[in-house]
């Protein structure tokens, strides 16, 4: 039996495997098809400041592999997170990696520190790179935080500042160049990244000629985007030292492992949840024969192991 | 507690025009289900469409269950091509079911086009709760009237109307409703059916001070809550969120907690 730990940046896990946020509420639906404390650890849903209601209906359109939402970061808030969802996570003894988002540094920070001061996370992942939110639309004039590289480095900076749990910074896949934004947040005191967040996208409805989306644009997920956000993991482990939660796509254990030997030190499983539920949980048992079979004892001897010539 | 799991396809017939009924056996999933409940079916083994599809539960039998559909897109048309013998992969039985209450002197079940889908299993509810349901059935025109001859089977008293005046009253399921309506006695509507046909029974229900249940239907990722992508404005504060989803809180609203003037 291979041993399937990792540690991420600071993060032990006992085994690489998570799930998306935005695909896995705060566990405990999912709990009621599996044990959610078999992953490696729970990514909790976006979380700001306050209560959010999201984005006005139509928020889903499928599209040929894939899902399209713009649902615009709906979330209880961090007071109703801390009271009324954290408790089941810490009950079922699950490694919580919970997700951030802000309207400027200071909140992000301030999110930072509750989480660390009430115990509210194990490792804290920074959403910089939404495409769903209007009002966060407005930073030195461009869509988001990941798609301007001095403003990673200013906000991951003051974020580092507040906590000392390990910090990962989740960039968007809407970039010219992925390497700048990561260095960004290396540069800035990152512990890892959390690579890729969904590509922008859009629908018609040829009939009505509107938009699918009330929200116009959306972001794209699921399996059609996973050669993306290989390449962009494999770009971004040859240009920063840091560790990297790959996601993007995947569906199963082949997919995981193709992460890993990109280079990924753990990956996270999204859009394919809504699905199967239990995807995750298949993807570990399907990770661990993989690492037995190509005669490995851990699942660290196939990070990286990626054979280019 | 949901189950996820293959099921053998029983039946399958095309009951009206791009309308069909599939009858799966799922024992453990009858056992669990309730009228007004609903199941995602996964319509295709590849990756496209990637996503399940979210049907209301038309009848609960002791070993398994029936979906009344229209086939509008993609998924349904793949879903329509299954044969007896093949095998569906279901997950359910999920959200909230239509609540029967005891005393009730009328019970009024409103459904237009294919919202027709989960009343049978309501009306047999009913039924074994002592009532007698009434069927308010409406449809664009008399071949998209689909299931009026089971409830009649069942014991419910059936009223029909169609857009054309082709069977039935000319009109719909809200001018039904509104002349069977009477405020004096103890009555509870069922509404089901496109969003502008349920607000106006919602609306005729307030006027009559009546209670209504509606059940609402969404475009859904997961069916368990999680995506937050099948949500409707809401009236009231629930689970401190103004939008509601209709797989959790929902498919069945009582039509106040609703707000419909922001539905799309």
């Amino acid at each position: 039996m291979a041993d399937l730990s990792v540690n991420v940046g600071g993060l032990r896990m006992k085994n690489p495997v998570t799930v998306a946020s935005g695909t896995f509420g705060y566990g405990q639906e999912y709990d009621e098809y599996f044990d959610i404390a078999r992953l490696g650890a729970v990514t909790v849903k976006s979380l700001t400041l306050q209560p959010r209601a999201g984005n006005r209906p139509p928020r889903l359109a499928e599209t040929p592999a894939g899902l399209l939402n713009a649902i615009g970061l709906q979330n209880v808030g961090i007071e109703a997170y801390l009271r009324d969802k954290l408790p089941f996570l810490r009950k079922k003894g699950c490694t919580i990696i919970a997700n951030i988002y802000g309207y400027a540094p200071e909140d992000y920070a301030e999110l930072a520190r509750r989480l660390e001061a009430e115990q509210g996370a194990d490792a804290i992942e920074v959403n910089l790179s939404c495409p769903n939110v209007h009002d966060a639309r407005t930073v030195g004039g461009c869509k988001l935080v990941a798609q301007q590289p001095e403003a990673v480095l200013k906000y991951t900076r003051v974020i580092r500042s507040a906590t000392r749990l390990p910090l990962f910074i989740k960039l968007s896949p809407n970039v010219a160049d992925i390497v700048e934004p990561c260095l960004a947040a290396q540069e800035g005191g990152a512990n890892g990244l959390s690579l890729i967040n969904t590509l922008l996208g859009m629908e018609i409805d040829v009939k009505s000629r509107k938009p699918v989306l009330s929200n116009l644009v959306g972001g794209l997920s699921g399996p059609a985007i996973r050669p993306v956000a290989l390449k962009m993991v494999w770009d971004a482990v040859r240009a920063v030292t840091i560790p990297i939660i790959g996601m993007g796509g995947i569906c199963d254990a082949r997919d995981a492992v193709a992460f890993l030997l990109a280079g990924a030190s753990a990956v996270a499983v999204g859009t394919a949840s809504f699905r199967r539920p239990d995807t995750a949980i298949r993807v570990i048992e399907g990770l661990e024969r993989y690492v037995d079979e190509q005669g490995f004892s851990r699942v660290t001897d196939i990070i990286g192991a990626l054979r280019t010539e | 507690m949901p189950f996820v799991m293959d099921c053998e396809v029983l039946a399958h017939q095309e009951v009206a025009a791009d309308h069909f009924r599939v009858t799966l056996v799922a024992p453990e999933i009858a056992s669990a289900a309730r009228a007004g409940m609903f199941c995602m079916i996964e319509v295709g083994a590849g990756y496209h469409p990637f996503l399940r599809r979210p049907f209301s539960i038309e009848r609960i039998y002791p070993d398994g269950v029936s979906f009344l559909y229209k086939v509008e897109g993609e998924g349904t048309r793949l879903l329509s091509r299954v044969r007896p013998g093949d095998t569906l992969n279901i997950q359910g039985p999920l959200g909230r079911p239509f609540p029967v209450p005891g005393g009730v002197r009328r019970y009024l079940l409103v459904a237009g086009g294919i919202g027709v889908a989960p009343f049978p299993a309501l009306a047999e509810a009913i039924i074994a709760e002592g009532g007698t349901p009434e069927v308010l059935l409406a449809a664009r025109t008399e071949r998209l009237l689909v299931g009026a001859r089971d409830f009649t089977r069942m014991g419910c008293r059936v009223t029909l109307a169609t857009d054309d005046g082709s069977a039935g009253h000319q009109g719909t399921a809200a001018d039904l409703l509104e002349a069977a309506l009477d405020p004096r006695e103890s009555v509870v509507v069922y509404a089901c059916g496109p969003m502008p046909m349920m607000r106006a029974v919602h609306e005729k229900c307030q006027a009559a001070g009546v209670v209504c249940w509606a059940s609402l239907e969404a475009h859904m990722a997961c069916g368990d809550g999680v995506c937050m992508g099948c949500v409707v404005p809401a009236n009231r504060e629930m689970e401190a969120e103004r939008m509601v989803r209709v797989c959790r809180e929902g498919p069945v609203f009582d039509t106040r907690d609703i707000n419909w003037t922001a539905c799309p």
